[in-house]
């Protein structure tokens, strides 16, 4: 599903030039469930984001679903974002001034799904994620806990193929860190390829296979022990 | 979609009251502001605009050319209007009114009441003005010299709603019929008119109407369609020129005619002279135009900034929704739906501002302006108009730099830093700059035009001008028997004394020649001519520099004495008043019949300057004498107290010799407040736009405040966390503004200095520049952005570091 190949990524600020990644070559298969792990600055979140289509290599190729996206313009990215992939972040990232419903509901929107399917899908994806209490509040009035599973909810409810976690239990105490891991072991179960960066050793465990970073490079790859 | 964008902006409005507030509210009053003015100068623009064929009326105005600047007179000689008629083919028609600024007596039955603004014209006035008629009709309404044509609400006074065509009115004691009665809406015709007499009722002698010297008449002319009015007024001139000129003897010939047209006169004829109508000045109505744009751009700059600076904190919002997957164009559309929605509120607001202030501005202009959406759809088309474009210029500009947000780079840190915001900081500031330089001009103006006002209305005038009763004498029996009429004034009990003549102080005063023989030759020296009587100096309480007052006791004061003003010893080559005493002066007299008699006199007087004009004019060469013949108006000193007792003896004493009229009188002190009305009208107008100035760039402010507060949120956390004390921070924060407001006033200084030099250049008596407007106007804009900056620093100075760092 996703093929990237010497994929370089150069920060240039005014004097110094930082390579976050360097030489980066990396397969993902319809379905798996990958995590990338790394000491801090390795390039892990620099990666994700390019996997991400928010952000463009400055060389190397990036194939997803069969099509070269490395520089793809960003009408066409924003195209590909909300139809197939779906993002989970350490900080939650839901939007103040919108309730829980309507956080979940808005990548429906931005896909013009009708109202009617829309209510269903946001109604299915809250009560799967326990939060169709809340459904009203606004993301402030939520625990940290909630706040990334209406997350995770407003990821997966367009069902996109992929789902994109950047540390996310990295706010969470250990138990409501697990139940997110549960979450998204179950969608990865249900078909959607899930690939997450994170620094717990715990955390990897559910995932299928692991990719260590170094300075921008891979290092290692190895299956679940 | 549209639905989630209001969501959006509505819970960011309530969220943000205060905010929001200052954002809605510094848009509405702009749009109020121009809107008001927008409405006036529509108003304005109007006058004489419903006249059927009024594009081919002119006006004949002249330059008179003796003088050192060419002074510009509306009244012309009655010839102007023989002549276009007879022979100049491209005029269809001509009418003449007679300058006749009195007020006279209508009287129907035992109704009585002084009518003003009554015109003697040309029987052809309704062939030039086509006037819409409630009754009777404009064909033939003026061929009799007995008919009278009134308005409505003159005939509503007498007749009721009835229609009184046929029935008698007299103006005082000569009977008139009433041919017609004009409809009431005449509020945009340049002329004020409550009733209209053709000038045969005048009888004016024939061979006066023939003196090319005789400016009297505001004369009218319609070309014919297609005619050139370029062309009929170079011929005109060299028609003076050739055919005129040669032909005067005695009278000296310096008219400059030019074609006015009608359109123009409202707004075109501020520095005419001797001129009756209804004046507008193009200079304010362009100035205000400018200030209408210059505030509306202001506003929706404002408001453009203030929006921007807010969506920092929505940096974060629009990287989610880009991650999501929202395209650049879904972004943009929610930004400026939710401008849109804001000017909306503005806008409806501004409309409820507008008609809620109206009636006042009705009441300051003395217009009556309607602003009723309903009856006018396209004042409703223009309010959607403004609401779209601007909702879109203000929106464009955030919607743009908001869209553009890197969902990465946002993301990653709760504020976001420079960025786009950096490369226009010079516009931001400039505007800014802009803004407060504007205030602090305003300022200034106020202060300024404050004190010459107040310097207009207290100036020491040399005279005495309290408590002094002015009234026109009226009726043969009055005029006739002047002096007993006097006396018996003088009896009334709380009356000082009295004075009867023509040339009293705030009041009309006549110019004329005088001749000084000097060296043997006779030069005629122009000056104003006071007709006095022998209590005009004590009842005024002017002040004799030397020689004396006229005394009934001597018999030649009457026919061989004059007395002069100081200005008049200086002007005339007298040299000192001791050595202006006896000097001979010979005046041309007054006379049909006896045009060439002299009178000749010596000096045996000087008064000291006294300002019987108003501020505007340079004192003048003024020659007091008596002369009985032109008396016409009756000054009456008062006491102090009892004031109300003492007017009734007088009103009883004019009754004694004038049953007919009632009494019609004002205080002389009136005339002179009522000069500078125009003055007082731009004291007001003035401190309204100061005051709005000052809080939309105090707006601005806010809006760049906030902007630099919130993007400095995380430096200044970190800097109290490395223990900066709160007065620090308040100080960095406000420099950066008060070196602005230091460039805004370096900007407006000159500027101001300029444009009030400028203004009190017009009146010959004013006060020096105060310079410390220029210091108080520089502090209060200081005081009044540092209150405003400082809101926004001491806010973030004292905000909790720790949320601030741990927004990432
Ligand atoms: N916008 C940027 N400008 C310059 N350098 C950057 C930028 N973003 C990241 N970097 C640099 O690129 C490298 C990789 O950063 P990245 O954020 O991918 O690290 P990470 O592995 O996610 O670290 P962490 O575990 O701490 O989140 C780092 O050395 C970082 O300093
Ligand atoms: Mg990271």
């Amino acid at each position: 599903m996703i093929k990237i190949e010497n994929l370089e990524k150069i920060y240039r600020t005014d004097e110094v030039q930082t390579k976050a990644l360097n030489n980066v070559s990396l397969e993902v298969a319809e379905g798996e469930f990958v995590a990338i792990m790394g000491p801090s600055g390795c390039g892990k979140s620099t990666l994700l984001n390019i996997l991400g289509l928010l952000d463009e290599p400055d060389g190397g190729s990036f194939t997803f679903a069969g099509t070269e996206v490395a520089h793809a313009p960003e009408r066409r990215r924003a195209a590909l974002r909300k139809q197939h992939i779906g993002f989970v972040f350490q900080s939650f990232n839901l939007i103040d001034e919108l309730t829980v419903a309507e956080n979940v509901e808005l990548p429906l929107i931005y896909l013009g799904v009708g109202a009617a399917e829309r209510q269903a899908k946001v109604t299915r994806v809250l009560e799967k994620m326990q939060v169709m209490h809340r459904r009203n509040h606004f993301p402030q009035q939520l625990s940290g806990g909630q706040q990334q599973r209406v997350a995770v909810a407003r990821a997966v409810v367009n069902s996109p193929r992929l789902i994109l976690a950047d540390e996310p239990t990295g706010n969470l105490d250990s138990s409501n860190g697990n139940e997110v891991m549960e979450l998204l072991t179950e969608l990865n179960e249900a078909g959607t390829t899930v690939i997450m960066v994170t620094h717990s050793e715990h955390d990897a465990r559910y995932a299928h296979r692991v990719i260590r970073l170094l300075d921008g490079q891979v290092v290692l790859e190895h299956a679940r022990a | 979609m549209f639905k989630n964008y209001f969501l959006v902006a509505y819970r960011n409005l309530v969220r943000h009251k205060g905010f929001s507030f200052l954002n809605i509210a510094g848009l509405a009053l702009g749009l109020t502001a121009c809107l008001l003015i927008g409405l006036f100068v529509y108003d304005e623009l109007q006058f004489d605009k419903f006249l059927p064929a009024g594009e081919r009326v002119y006006r004949i105005y002249t330059e008179q050319t003796s003088k050192e600047t060419p002074e510009t007179y509306s009244p012309v000689s009655p010839m102007y209007a023989t002549t276009l008629k007879q022979e100049f083919p491209e005029v269809e028609q001509t009418a003449r009114i007679l300058m006749n600024p009195t007020t006279n007596l209508l009287v129907v039955g035992d109704k009585k009441i002084y009518v003003k603004d009554g015109l003697l014209v040309d029987s052809t006035f309704f062939g030039v003005f086509p006037l819409a008629f409630k009754y009777g009709s404009a064909a033939g309404a003026l061929d009799a010299p007995t008919s009278i044509v009134l308005t409505e609400d003159v005939a509503t006074s007498f007749f009721g709603p009835e229609n009184p065509v046929g029935k008698e009115v007299k103006i005082d004691t000569t009977g008139f019929v009433v041919k017609g009665v004009l409809r009431n809406d005449l509020s945009k015709f340049h002329l004020k008119v409550n009733y209209l007499v053709p000038l045969a009722a005048a009888q004016l002698p024939a061979a006066r109407m023939k003196r090319w010297g005789w400016h009297q008449f505001f004369t009218y002319a319609r070309l014919r369609p297609g005619a050139d009015a370029a062309q009929t007024q170079a011929k005109l001139q060299r028609y003076i020129v050739e055919q005129v000129k040669p032909t005067m003897k005695d009278e000296e010939m310096n008219d400059k005619p030019f074609l006015q047209p009608l359109r123009d006169i409202h707004l075109y004829s501020a520095t005419f002279k001797y001129d009756l109508t209804v004046k507008g000045n193009i200079t304010y109505v362009k100035a205000l135009s400018f200030i209408a744009a210059f505030i509306l751009l202001i506003a929706v700059f404002n408001f453009v900034n203030l929006a921007t600076a807010k969506s920092m904190q929505r940096a974060k919002e629009v990287g989610i929704r880009k991650t999501i997957g929202a395209s650049r164009q879904q972004l943009m559309l929610q930004f400026l739906s939710e401008t849109v929605l804001l000017t909306l509120v503005s806008v409806l607001l501004a409309t409820l501002l507008t008609a809620l202030l109206l009636p006042a501005l009705n009441a300051f202009t003395g217009k009556t302006m309607t602003f009723d959406l309903l009856r006018n759809p396209a004042l409703l088309g223009i309010l959607v108009v403004l609401t779209v474009v601007v909702g879109l210029l203000a929106g464009f500009y955030p919607a743009l730099v908001l869209s553009s947000f890197q969902p990465v780079k946002v993301l990653k840190s709760a504020v976001v830093t420079d960025g786009i915001f950096g490369r226009v900081q010079w516009l931001r500031h400039g505007l800014i700059v802009v803004q407060f330089a504007l205030s602090v001009f305003l300022i200034i103006c106020a202060i300024v035009v404050f004190r010459q006002v107040s310097y207009l209305h207290n100036k020491d005038l040399g005279f005495n001008r309290e408590q002094i009763m002015f009234f026109p004498m009226r009726g043969d029996n009055m005029s006739r028997h002047y002096e007993t009429f006097k006396n018996e004034l003088r009896q009334v009990p709380g009356v000082v004394s009295a004075s009867i003549g023509y040339g009293f102080p705030g009041d009309q005063v006549a110019g004329d020649g005088i001749i000084v023989p000097t060296n043997g030759e006779q030069k005629n020296y122009g000056v104003t001519q006071l007709m006095v009587d022998y209590d005009y100096l004590n009842t005024l309480g002017l002040q004799l520099v030397a020689g004396r007052d006229f005394s009934p006791d001597l018999k030649t004061d009457k026919d061989q004495a004059f007395i002069i003003n100081e200005t008049a010893v200086k002007e005339l080559g007298f040299g000192t008043p001791e050595q202006a005493l006896g000097r001979i002066m010979k005046w041309q007299v007054w006379s049909d019949q006896n045009p060439d008699s002299l009178k000749v006199g010596k000096v045996i007087g000087v008064v000291k300057d006294f300002h019987y004009k108003s501020l505007y004019d340079k004192l003048e060469p003024a020659v007091l004498q008596i002369f009985p013949p032109a008396y016409w108006k009756v000054a009456v000193k008062l006491k102090g107290d009892n004031v109300g007792s003492s007017v009734e003896g007088v009103k009883q004493v004019w009754g004694r010799f004038n049953p007919e009229s009632p009494i019609e009188y004002r205080f002389l002190d009136d005339n002179f407040d009522e000069m500078y009305k125009a003055e007082d009208k731009l004291k007001t107008l003035l401190w309204t736009f100061t005051g709005i100035a000052i809080f939309v760039g105090c707006l601005g402010l806010f809006g760049l405040a906030t902007y630099a507060a919130e993007r400095r949120k995380k430096e200044i956390g970190i800097r109290k966390v490395l223990g900066a004390s709160v007065p620090t921070i308040v100080a960095l924060l406000s420099k950066e503004f008060l070196l602005l407001v230091l460039v805004a006033a370096v900007i407006a200084f000159p500027a101001a200095w300029l444009a009030m030099s400028r203004w009190l250049q017009d009146f010959a008596y004013r006060i020096d520049m105060p310079l410390w407007a220029f210091g108080a106007a520089g502090l209060l804009a200081a005081v009044v952005a540092f209150l405003t900056v400082g809101y926004q620093a001491v806010r973030a100075a004292t905000a909790n570091p720790v949320t601030n760092l741990r927004a990432e």
